[in-house]
């Protein structure tokens, strides 16, 4: 090997790319060659130099400030109509009086385009204020909240006021596939279950 | 009339951006700081791509590898940032190198050690910021950031091949600058 090729070869050996049987002439040119090897020995430094150099760390404050400039004004719930959703469907629960007393119904269905995120609206009626409910959700298989990756179930608690409470869910299907929304609002020891059948739209 | 049940909206809408986004901030950060050589500039960097992204963060969620399709919006911005300053006279990046090296951490070495390192850092930026913007990125990436060759073609959307022979040209650009031993016989620097 001389020069020339050790020098086209030389990239692919420092970075792991070569077996042995590729490393052996090589090595082998090295060891009669001065030029190369203090080459080689550079090279390998500078990898090393590169390897550690280090970077200065984000400023404080830097990463909230930036975020709350992307998002600026927008940020809130005017800005579900903006997030250029697909479709809006409302769905009206009705929350009897001291909330549960509701005759059963079938699950009511939503379709939803795959891969498109899309608003689905719930509407919780109450006949009176609760203070401290606890609404939990749990999402099917291949159906996501924007947002909140492969997280199924969400807990947290909420105030409802007297008649109609909206809950805007930005969902996203991921899969041509059907499954069961079920969400779960508890008030004391009273709780109401409802249930969303969530079915990909057609296609054509 | 109908309420909005504010709290869960508030954080549905004000963190699906950001609780997408927070995990990569540094990673990004660091990435626009090693491209650019300024924090000034890796800032302006990264808060451009928010904002690009904001509008699009329906799609982020749906991006399955979000860490390397963020890296390659940022590459993409950060030629772009490097061409429009190229034609507007005057401007630059790579500025102020030397005030970056004060906000670097500190490292357990005494004064000399200190000193030594501070000196190869500044050499190692100044031959940095020799590269065009695609060599510069392929050192990053790849000897920086130890990102594989493979896993560049999506990144920094160049085939194999081009990847090679830029990484290739990049580090005869770094050795020359920082006064090293070339390889072969009248090895030359090509632009």
């Amino acid at each position: 090997m001389d020069c020339r090729s050790f020098a086209l070869r030389v990239d692919d050996w420092i970075d792991g790319r070569l077996d042995k049987a590729e490393q052996e002439p090589l090595r082998m040119h090295l060891q009669g060659c001065a030029g190369c090897r203090r080459g080689h020995e550079d090279a390998e430094a500078l990898r090393a130099q590169l390897r550690a150099l280090p970077a200065p760390a984000m400023r404080p404050g830097f990463a909230e400030q930036a975020l709350a400039k992307a998002g600026g004004p927008r940020i809130g719930y005017r800005a579900v109509p903006a997030m250029a959703l697909a479709a809006s469907l409302v769905l009206a629960v009705g929350v009897a009086a001291i909330l549960f007393a509701v005759r059963p119904e079938p699950a009511p269905t939503v379709t939803l385009s795959v891969q498109q995120p899309e608003s689905v609206h719930l509407v919780f009626n109450s006949a009176k204020a609760l203070q401290g409910a606890t609404l939990s959700l749990s999402l099917p298989q291949n159906v996501q909240i924007v947002g909140y990756g492969d997280q199924r179930e969400l807990t947290w608690r909420t105030d409802l006021r007297e008649g109609a409470n909206l809950l805007q869910l930005p969902l996203v299907l991921h899969a041509r596939t059907s499954g069961e929304f079920v969400a779960v609002l508890s008030h004391g020891e009273s709780s109401k279950t409802f249930r969303l059948k969530i079915e990909a739209r057609p296609q054509g | 009339m109908v309420r909005v049940l504010s709290f869960h909206l508030a954080r549905i809408v004000g963190t699906s951006f950001e609780s997408l986004l927070r995990p990569h901030l540094d990673f990004l950060h660091r990435l626009a700081w090693r491209f650019t050589g300024s924090v000034a500039d890796a800032e302006d960097l990264v808060q451009d791509l928010l904002l690009k992204l904001y509008p699009r963060r329906g799609e982020l969620a749906t991006v399955q590898q979000l860490r390397p399709w963020l890296a390659k919006v940022l590459y993409r911005q950060f030629v772009d940032l490097v061409r429009l300053r190229a034609r507007s006279p005057g401007a630059g990046l790579a500025d102020g190198q030397e005030e970056e090296l004060e906000t670097l951490p500190a490292e357990e070495a005494g004064p000399e050690q200190h000193a030594e390192r501070g000196e190869w850092r500044e050499r190692i930026l100044a031959a940095l910021a020799q590269l065009n913007p695609e060599q510069r990125a392929v050192v990053v990436m790849h000897d920086i950031e130890g990102y594989v060759l493979e896993e560049l073609e999506g990144i920094l959307q160049a085939p194999l091949g081009t990847l090679k022979s830029r990484l290739h040209r990049a580090r005869q650009k770094l050795r020359a600058h920082l006064g090293m031993e070339p390889f072969a016989a009248g090895e030359r620097v090509k632009r």
